[in-house]
């Protein structure tokens, strides 16, 4: 599985290569909420994922 | 069918919808709406769609999401209209009781001492709710005059100015559960209770998920109401009052996987065959 670096404390994680844009993973060594972007040359990276906001739900 | 998938984060939801539209043999089309502009009059290259499912988490990007795509021609299901009378628990509620259809006695208060009036009628405990919101968040019960003012503090502090809008409820005693039933265009394929000791029984507050066989007329009640905010993919909550049933309020995008853990039941795959032969005819 590819690994991608965590922008939070700089290790790595195993991110599926049918992962999508937008899916949300969780850092378990430092518990980062983190969130895939893809680019548009389609390279992968992890970003920090947003703060549940007040707009969210269902 | 081309089917779209408008997204800004990606849940169990939004991957299992895509994964059943591809198995039913359509052709799936992702859009992170948070990703490119999206141009007012100019269109968005969606045009080739036969319908979008809108499916953000963020109210706001729903539904500027929405409106900018049905105006270029593509479906969306729900509508922006939809969502935007279901995001409003204050719509919802006047809609359904405006039509007959039983939900808890409620009032809106736009002051302290309108709130204070509504509480005499309706008695304590009573339930706070903000008109915009969910997964049981800033709900609050007041159990006497003393704790309603402390709410009323709290939220008249509040920086959003709907939370000036007081939405009163009579607190319903429940037999520790309350329903979530799914509507998918006029039928009630599948349901649960939301099992808790707690008074919110929203699963994202830990309610357990039971699989639900609901009687008839519940299922004609969640029908109706469906039908009422303009049909399409909701979930609606309903409470039982001495076993009578109440409809709290209704969804618009709609989470489901509790609802498939718990029945087994395939609610995507139904979702996406329901709403392509809504578009076929």
């Amino acid at each position: 599985m590819p690994k991608l670096s965590c922008p939070v404390c700089g290790g790595s994680l195993d991110i599926p290569e049918d992962a999508l844009p937008g899916e949300l993973f969780e850092h378990e060594e430092c518990g980062a909420q983190l969130e895939l972007e893809v680019d548009d040359q389609g390279s992968r990276r992890l970003k920090e994922a947003e703060e549940i906001a007040e707009d969210w739900g269902e | 069918m081309r089917i779209g998938i408008v997204y800004d984060l990606i849940r169990w939801e939004e991957r299992a919808l895509a994964e059943a539209a591809e198995r039913l043999g359509h052709e799936v089309r992702l859009i992170q709406v948070t990703r490119d502009p999206l141009w007012l009059g100019y269109g968005n290259g969606l045009g080739d769609l036969d319908f979008v499912f809108q499916r953000c988490v963020s109210y706001y990007r729903a539904m500027a999401s929405a409106m900018i795509l049905e105006e270029e021609g593509v479906p969306v299901v729900n509508s922006y209209q939809v969502i935007a009378g279901t995001e409003d628990k204050l719509y919802t509620t006047l809609k359904l009781a405006k039509a007959g259809l039983p939900v808890p006695k409620t009032a809106v208060a736009l002051s302290k001492e309108a709130s204070l009036k509504a509480a005499e009628k309706l008695g304590y405990p009573l339930v706070v709710k903000p008109i915009y919101g969910s997964w049981g968040r800033m709900i609050a019960r007041a159990m006497n005059e003393e704790n309603l003012l402390e709410i009323l503090e709290f939220r008249e502090h509040m920086q959003s100015p709907h939370f000036k809008v007081h939405y009163l409820q009579e607190y319903v005693e429940k037999p520790g559960r309350d329903i979530r039933a799914c509507y998918v265009w006029g039928e009630v394929p599948a349901a649960i209770y939301r099992v808790s000791e707690r008074w919110k029984t929203n699963t994202a507050l830990g309610a357990e998920a039971v699989a639900a066989n609901l009687p008839d007329e519940i299922k004609e009640l969640v029908r109706r109401a469906g039908d009422l905010v303009g049909g399409g993919v909701l979930g609606v909550d309903l409470v039982e009052k001495n076993g009578e049933p109440l409809i709290l309020e209704i969804n618009g995008i709609p989470q489901f996987k509790n609802v498939v853990r718990a029945t087994g039941y395939d609610l995507a795959g139904k979702i996406i065959e329901s709403t392509v032969s809504m578009f076929k005819r």
